[in-house]
């Protein structure tokens, strides 16, 4: 994802950080349960069962990484 | 029959053969073909009619001379959400804002209306924040494709790679865009189970409070309530806000 360009001028009220970093908390357990349920419905659809465990761990990555972006950003 | 609240009973009473013959023509059995409206949609529609009502009135009302006291407290949110979308996505907000505004008032709404007697908090079913979250999804996706065209696609195969062989660059594609694609469900997830969580605990709290102690200290929690349904109301709308300013801005 590209990041939002950054005004200078444009102030950051401590509100949209507050709701910003609220969030940080969700990411990597959203992302390692939607890595799941979309990796056990391929599954289901496919009559596999090894597609949830990789789902399990790109969605850990697809955690992780959003995590990483949103702290960095911000650090800027 | 399930146990039902006045509003979902007199719905149920009206409604409930041409629903179900409706729910059926779809081939969807409910699940009480007698009442097949549920508590959170009879909750839903009635604060659907109300902000329906509230909105009219207002736009009856509107007048620059001598604003009325409802026209003051709704140009308050709307001039708190603009400022919240300038803040996040830039000066292009504004055509964003209605959405904003809308998904902000009805969730707090929602959130606030398990607190009357009588009523129920629609939100504190998993099902209402999913249909909020998935009305967001959608628009963030439809915004990105309408400002950048088919472009926007490229958003899911990571950080543009300058400088790179294309080999690397198709190969970081490939790792990156189920990375991607569950990172934007992952999105739909955590909207639907933060608001989710935090009312239905909230009425829970007060629920066992009010069990225990009647008088005085479920109060204390009212207050508590009130307060955590301003507060996910609010980051349910940041998050929107957030979601739609990375899908249209402009790559660097």
């Amino acid at each position: 994802m590209p990041s939002t360009p950054e005004d200078p001028d444009r102030k950051k009220s401590p509100w949209v950080q507050v709701g910003r970093y609220s969030q940080l908390a969700f990411m990597l357990p959203a992302g390692t349960v939607a890595g799941y349920l979309l990796g056990s419905l391929l599954d289901r659809w496919l009559h596999t069962t090894w597609i949830a465990v990789v789902g399990l761990l790109i969605g850990t990555a697809a955690g992780l990484i959003e995590l990483i972006r949103t702290v960095s950003r911000d650090t800027k | 029959m399930p146990e039902q609240l006045w509003f979902t009973q007199i719905l149920n009473h009206l409604f409930a053969a041409p629903v179900t013959a409706f729910l059926r023509s779809l081939h969807i059995e409910p699940k009480y073909a007698s009442a097949p409206i549920s508590d959170s949609f009879s909750m839903e529609l009635l604060v659907f009619g109300f902000l329906l009502v509230i909105f009219l009135l207002v736009r009856s009302r509107l007048s620059v001379e001598s604003p009325g006291a409802l026209q003051h407290a709704f140009e308050g949110i709307e001039g708190f959400v603009l400022a919240q979308s300038r803040e996040i996505i830039g000066h292009h907000s504004e055509p964003y804002t209605p959405f904003f505004a809308v998904v902000f008032i009805f969730i707090l709404v929602c959130n606030l209306i398990g607190l009357i007697p009588g009523f129920e908090s629609p939100t504190g079913v998993p099902i209402v924040p999913l249909g909020c979250a998935i009305c967001s999804f959608l628009y963030y996706h439809t915004q990105g494709f309408k400002h950048a065209g088919p472009k926007y696609l490229l958003h899911f195969f990571g950080p543009p790679m300058e400088g790179m062989p294309l080999i690397a660059r198709i190969l970081l594609a490939a790792l990156m865009l189920p990375i991607e694609l569950v990172s934007h469900f992952a999105r739909l997830l955590s909207l639907t189970v933060r608001l989710w969580a935090n009312i239905f605990a909230g009425d829970l709290i007060t629920l066992v409070f009010f069990s225990m102690i009647p008088i005085g200290v479920p109060i204390i929690f009212s207050g508590l309530h009130i307060v955590v349904a301003v507060l996910q109301a609010y980051v349910f709308m940041l998050l929107s806000i957030i979601y739609v300013s990375g899908a249209v801005a402009e790559e660097h």
